[in-house]
């Protein structure tokens, strides 16, 4: 499977992430990054409530335990 | 003692050693010299101890011994021989992550499942072979060789708990710990044709466990029956204020595993593995064989359809890799040498997940659980098959990614088991998976521990 970014752009991410990967390296991490393309296509598109809060929200009982 | 007699030592359950121990007729000391002495003799075939802590575990076998001649009984795990993930802190004893990263590193406080074991009298034979910080794979350029499946040493024990699979099947500990984020339990219990639980999310603490992914990772046991997973749950479970993600509600009682499941209502989810992964055949047609051993058990089975498995991959998939940057963002960009390759790509792949995507991937997971939630009111458990195939040879070059169905239920939080379903032609375990309703650990392990009682399997032991 081939990856929607370019290898010039993928190389790009990767000096943006503070990464020294190798030539070798980068052959390795570019094509595997096609799986997550895949996985990234099917969380942007879903059609969420735009109340739909992420599953882990903040719940003070827990960390003030006995204090509220 | 005998050659036959240690043979069956090693084979003993957890059940049936502490009863023998509290009995007085077996001695703590005996059975860990036991234990020291299979791995002395085995495990160089295996790979399943990155480090063995004989002098300390003969110490402790000694204290219970001593403990239980005066009257002190500590319950079902005191005198026995239990295995620790090398991703479990150990107090002045290295903790390595299987990682030649962390080659040095000796923590300075136990891991709380750690303080508790310990309390509950088990006696700890070293620390486990795991893949590289628990997601790298099975890899031939780490400081420590990989495990290899006891069942066929030129098979791949799954993991990211190999060495917690492999120690277990060959009967040299009685019980390990393993983590799940991904799968990392149930995916060497089910190649290495033993029982192992991803317990409900929080209900066992992950303190002082290095993490890999904060909403996913699960601390939880590896034994050859699910009762015995059972017994370790009883020293585990429970709330522990140390850990921020800890359910900080009681533990539930797992003492009964006998009560009959007449009626209970299992659901097959078969998309799973007719459509969206689909399995071998020899796969399917033992599941069928199981499905036909809960019916014989008075369990009503029926199809379930849920989400796809591609919708908790891909959320799991976005919030495990940005979680395991942010864990190992700092020593990718300055030692990224002493990653393996397998390891250094997966963790790399989480530097380009934008903060957006991870956002919406939580935002899914809610949705999935809620989703699940609806399901799981007109059944008691979910089933479906352990893996895809039976264990592979184990190749240098192949993920394993697409190999189990586990992911969906570290994205749920759900109680997932992972038993032994039979055997291939060639003698490589199958597995069943059992999954319930958050807190419903103790139900999961019963229908499991039923279903091995009703069936032949742990009766086979691999030939080593």
């Amino acid at each position: 499977m081939k990856p929607n970014i370019s290898r010039e752009d993928f190389e790009a991410l990767v000096r943006r992430a503070g990464l020294t990967l190798s030539p070798a390296q980068i052959d390795g991490l570019h094509p595997a990054w096609a799986h997550v393309e895949q996985m990234l296509a099917r969380i942007r598109t879903h059609g969420r409530d735009r109340a739909a809060e992420p599953a882990h929200t903040f719940n003070p009982a827990e960390f003030f335990a006995g204090e509220i | 003692m005998n050659a036959e007699t240690h043979s069956s030592l090693g084979y003993l359950t957890i059940a049936e050693a502490a009863e023998l121990i509290q009995s007085r007729k077996l001695s703590p000391v005996d059975l860990a010299t036991h234990a020291f002495s299979r791995i002395k003799t085995l495990d160089s075939k295996l790979n399943s101890h990155l480090l063995v802590l004989e002098e300390q575990g003969m110490q402790a076998a000694r204290a219970a011994e001593s403990e239980i001649a005066g009257g002190h009984y500590r319950g079902k795990l005191h005198g026995i021989p239990i295995g620790l993930k090398d991703i479990y802190n150990t107090a002045g004893i290295r903790t390595t992550a299987h990682s030649a990263v962390l080659a040095d590193h000796v923590p300075m406080a136990d891991a709380t499942t750690v303080v508790k074991l310990r309390e509950a009298g088990a006696i700890f034979t070293g620390k486990l072979a795991t893949w590289e910080f628990a997601i790298g794979g099975t890899s031939f350029d780490l400081p420590w060789p990989s495990a290899r499946n006891p069942w066929n040493t030129d098979h791949d024990p799954a993991g990211s708990s190999s060495g917690s699979g492999a120690a277990v099947a060959a009967g040299l500990v009685l019980g390990a710990m393993g983590s799940d984020t991904g799968g990392s339990i149930r995916g060497p219990a089910a190649w290495c044709g033993i029982a192992g639980l991803k317990p409900t999310y929080g209900l066992v603490s992950k303190a002082g466990v290095l993490p890999l992914s904060y909403a996913l990772d699960h601390a939880g046991p590896m034994c050859w029956t699910a009762e015995d997973c059972a017994i370790m749950m009883t020293a585990l479970a429970g709330p522990d204020a140390s850990d921020p993600c800890s359910a900080m509600v009681e533990a539930p009682d797992f003492s009964d595993m006998s009560s009959p499941i007449t009626g209970l209502r299992v659901g097959v989810v078969r998309h799973f593995f007719e459509k969206d992964l689909p399995c071998e055949p020899d796969v399917a047609a033992s599941f069928e064989a199981a499905l036909d051993v809960l019916r014989g058990l008075g369990c009503v089975v029926s199809d379930v359809t849920i989400a796809p498995f591609s919708a908790y991959g891909a959320a799991a998939g976005q919030i495990s890799r940005a979680e395991g940057f942010s864990i190992h963002e700092h020593w990718l960009q300055t030692v990224p040498e002493k990653y393996g390759a397998i390891g250094r790509q997966r963790l790399s792949a989480g530097a380009f997940v934008r903060g957006v995507d991870y956002v919406n991937a939580q935002r899914e997971r809610a949705r999935l659980i809620a989703e699940l939630a609806v399901t799981m009111q007109s059944v008691d458990v979910l089933v479906f098959p352990g893996a895809r195939s039976v264990a592979p040879k184990i190749a240098s070059d192949r993920s394993l990614g697409g190999a189990f169905y586990n992911r969906a239920f570290n994205l749920t939080g759900s109680p997932a088991l992972s038993v032994c379903s039979g055997f291939s032609p060639a003698g490589l375990p199958y597995a069943l998976q059992i999954v319930g309703r958050p807190f419903e650990d103790p139900l999961v392990l019963r229908v499991g521990s039923l279903y091995e009682t009703a069936t032949p399997w742990r009766g086979r032991r691999p030939i080593l």
